[in-house]
């Protein structure tokens, strides 16, 4: 795992930059129904933005069947 | 600068044009929250932004909330338009969202459900507000989504042809609806399809049954003067990959990311066409654009033209713009040389593709490029917003770019084999058909310049009038002009009275509604023909002969033409026994030197619309009616009075 995702203030700086969708620390622990933005199209572009930041694979379908944005982030470190 | 280091090819050179900081400045906008009051700063910044980062700036200008950016730039037009199509479509919003900014333009888009195209296409006209065009992004899918396993390419075939007669009548019952332009795309074929057939021949079988079933979409465009098909084939050409299997698998979004941004760009343009904002000018740079070396220093001997690898490079690119040329493009020189220099580079030189007479002029001198476009602008009689500048120095583009941000700066590098793709990177002179006009357009200018020579001759503006041998015809378009008159509508901004663009299925509309007639104006003169360069869109209402609008080409403002029109149809009015003709001006960006011209030609302003003060209704009583000035003649059919005035 890169540096650039490690920590979960670099997650929502790229949520906030890359897809415009801003968060507190605490909105991480959230349900995903609570943000009526989000949404699948959302999801395809963090995966792409993702990808490019730390150079692999990550498993999509396990992203899509996520609650809340922390377990998101894990998904995405947890390689 | 040596010749030597200015042939050192360098790799940065595009990247030092396109800015890097661009998507950063975005950003910190929108994080401090002030990119909507900031909107306005928008379109400069993406002019110079890496293409590949448009995605990223769409996502966030898409999520501003458009009452409150329409608040910061009352004036930018917004442009409304429903998103259709075979899968998820709602990932091509973002991209389109930037190129739209791109040009200054809004984006209200509305995204359809999943898979409900077809639905989209057959519904009856009239239940949703009118929309500016409609996007309906097909994909594989369209085609193979009723295959089971297993198939083989007739399957594939049985369904391709099954497909295309429903969306063949899905189009035509939208089109029939006069639902306005609609926006179709071919659909790419994927190897993980074609190679699912281990049998080479029934793969090339299945290859042929895919191009038939989009040489089949591709024909709704020459069926339907109202469709457009996008050829995704050149835009996957040119290294895009067509899909991404888990976006497809897991979020149904079968064409990939990059495909769409591709997609996107070709869509504004189409807008942009729609809209009336077709570029007509190409303004060219010289020295490391159209040849390479340095004239001054080298001599016309010396400049890379023709001979070596470079040299045919250029003669390459310079057969690109004579080919934009021949569609009508209108061409013109700024570049800092001696202008005879030019002059007898351009007259002599053996492998010069481009001659004097194919630019519309030639400005060679040691001005700054953008009092040089400004006068080109002038002396054209066009607006900038029109133009096109390509130039490969950096500093020069820059500043064309800062100082005139109307105008589209093309930047090409020290890579002449790249000029093509540069110029053409944006369809900036994309447009719907071509008409007679656009073909003789070059032709009529140099008229123009004669015309200009003439009247520099004459001691007074109305000895130059009485010179000229006027004749203007006003009769209804035939058949073949209805483009002509369409093209009109959509791309006059300064004399249009009521600013109504219509495509051609619009403006046959008008002709066959009983009472409203379209009158097209045709003009010339001893220097030669302008051919079709205004038209009327009347309507009888009772007693009332109505103008609903009244469009006319700048190159013929100032003649008396637009009196003379106005005189034929008082006159028609009154002897066709209406009590009285009414008007109206609605102001655009654009017409505001047009505001009073009904005043001027002895109307009365009658009142205002409540929801736009500047927008003026007027009405002529018949009374006492100018006639039409003494130094033109004037032929005017109306065709049959078919008006009901009971």
């Amino acid at each position: 795992m890169t540096t650039a995702l490690a920590g979960t203030a670099e997650f929502r700086t790229l949520l906030e930059e890359e897809l415009g969708l801003y968060l507190e620390e605490e909105d991480l622990d959230r349900p995903l129904d609570d943000f009526p933005d989000w949404d699948s199209v959302l999801l395809l572009r963090l995966v792409t933005v993702v990808e490019g930041v730390v150079g692999g694979r990550i498993p999509v379908a396990d992203l899509l069947q996520v609650r809340t944005f922390r377990q998101m982030h894990q998904v995405v470190t947890d390689r | 600068m040596t010749q030597a280091q200015h042939r050192i090819p360098s790799p940065d050179s595009t990247a030092a044009w396109h800015d890097r900081a661009s998507l950063a400045t975005l950003r910190d906008l929108y994080r401090a929250g002030k990119l909507a009051a900031e909107y306005g700063s928008v379109r400069a910044l993406l002019s110079r932004m890496p293409r590949a980062d448009l995605p990223a700036a769409g996502q966030l200008l898409a999520r501003l909330d458009l009452e409150e950016v329409r608040r910061h730039v009352p004036d930018a037009p917004v442009v409304s338009v429903p998103v259709t199509g075979e899968s998820t479509v709602a990932p091509v919003v973002g991209p389109l969202t930037a190129e739209l900014a791109r040009h200054g333009l809004l984006l209200d888009a509305k995204v359809a459900p999943y898979g409900s195209y077809l639905q989209d296409l057959m519904r009856p006209a009239g239940t949703a507000q009118d929309a500016d065009l409609m996007l309906c992004v097909l994909d594989a899918h369209t085609v193979l989504g009723d295959l089971t396993v297993p198939w083989r390419a007739e399957d594939v075939e049985d369904a391709a042809r099954a497909r295309l007669a429903l969306i063949s009548s899905a189009v035509r019952a939208h089109q029939q609806a006069g639902r306005g332009l609609l926006v179709l795309n071919t659909v790419p074929l994927h190897r993980h399809v074609t190679h699912q057939l281990v049998d080479l021949r029934c793969r090339a079988r299945l290859g042929a049954v895919w191009r038939e079933f989009n040489s089949g979409l591709l024909s709704l465009a020459a069926e339907h003067p109202g469709v457009v098909v996008v050829d995704l084939d050149p835009l996957i050409g040119e290294g895009v990959p067509a899909g991404e299997p888990r976006a497809a698998q897991y979020a149904r979004a079968r064409l990939s990311e990059p495909l769409l941004a591709a997609y996107a760009r070709e869509a504004a343009h189409i807008v942009r066409a729609r809209l009336g904002r077709t570029r007509k000018v190409l303004v060219l740079d010289l020295d490391g654009t159209l040849w390479g070396g340095v004239l001054g220093e080298d001599g016309p001997g010396g400049i890379e033209l023709g001979a070596g690898l470079r040299g045919e490079a250029f003669v390459e690119f310079q057969r690109v713009i004579r080919q934009l040329a021949s569609q009508g493009v209108l061409l013109a020189v700024s570049s800092k040389n001696d202008a005879d220099a030019v002059s007898q580079a351009l007259r002599t030189h053996p492998a010069m593709v481009l001659r004097e007479h194919d630019f519309v002029h030639v400005n060679a001198n040691w001005k700054a490029k953008h009092d040089n476009l400004r006068d080109i602008a002038e002396r054209l009689g066009l607006g900038l917003d029109s133009f096109v500048f390509a130039d490969d120095s950096l500093f020069e583009c820059g500043l064309v770019g800062e100082q005139l941000p109307e105008v589209a700066v093309v930047r090409v590098d020290d890579e002449p084999a790249l000029h093509p793709g540069a110029l053409l990177a944006d369809g900036w002179f994309d447009l719907f058909e071509l008409t007679e006009a656009d073909l003789e357009r070059a032709d009529r200018y140099r008229t123009e310049a004669r015309r200009q020579e003439f009247r520099e001759d004459v001691d007074s503006y109305q000895a130059y009038l009485d010179g000229l041998g006027l004749e203007v015809t006003l009769r209804p378009p035939d058949e073949s002009e209805l483009a002509r008159v369409s093209q009109l509508t959509l791309r006059t901004n300064q004399f249009h009275l009521a600013t109504e663009r219509l495509d051609v299925p619009q403006v046959a509309d008008r002709m066959a509604h009983p009472g409203s007639y379209v009158i097209a104006v045709h003009a010339r003169d001893r220097f030669g023909d302008h051919g079709l360069v205004g038209v009327l869109f009347l309507r009888r209402d009772g007693e009332v002969l109505r103008i609903d609008n009244f469009a006319l080409s700048c190159r013929v403002f100032a003649r008396g033409i637009e009196s003379a029109c106005v005189a034929a149809v008082l006159e028609f009015a009154r002897d066709t026994m209406a009590k009285a003709v009414a008007s109206r001006y609605l102001p655009s960006p654009r017409n505001a030197a047009f505001a009073a011209f009904y005043a001027d030609q002895g109307f009365t302003p009658v009142g205002t619309d409540p929801d736009d003060p500047d927008a003026v209704f007027f009405r002529h009583d018949l009374r006492d009616i100018a006639p039409a000035p003494a130094h033109l003649r004037l032929h005017a059919t109306f065709g049959p009075d078919d008006g009901d005035r009971t």
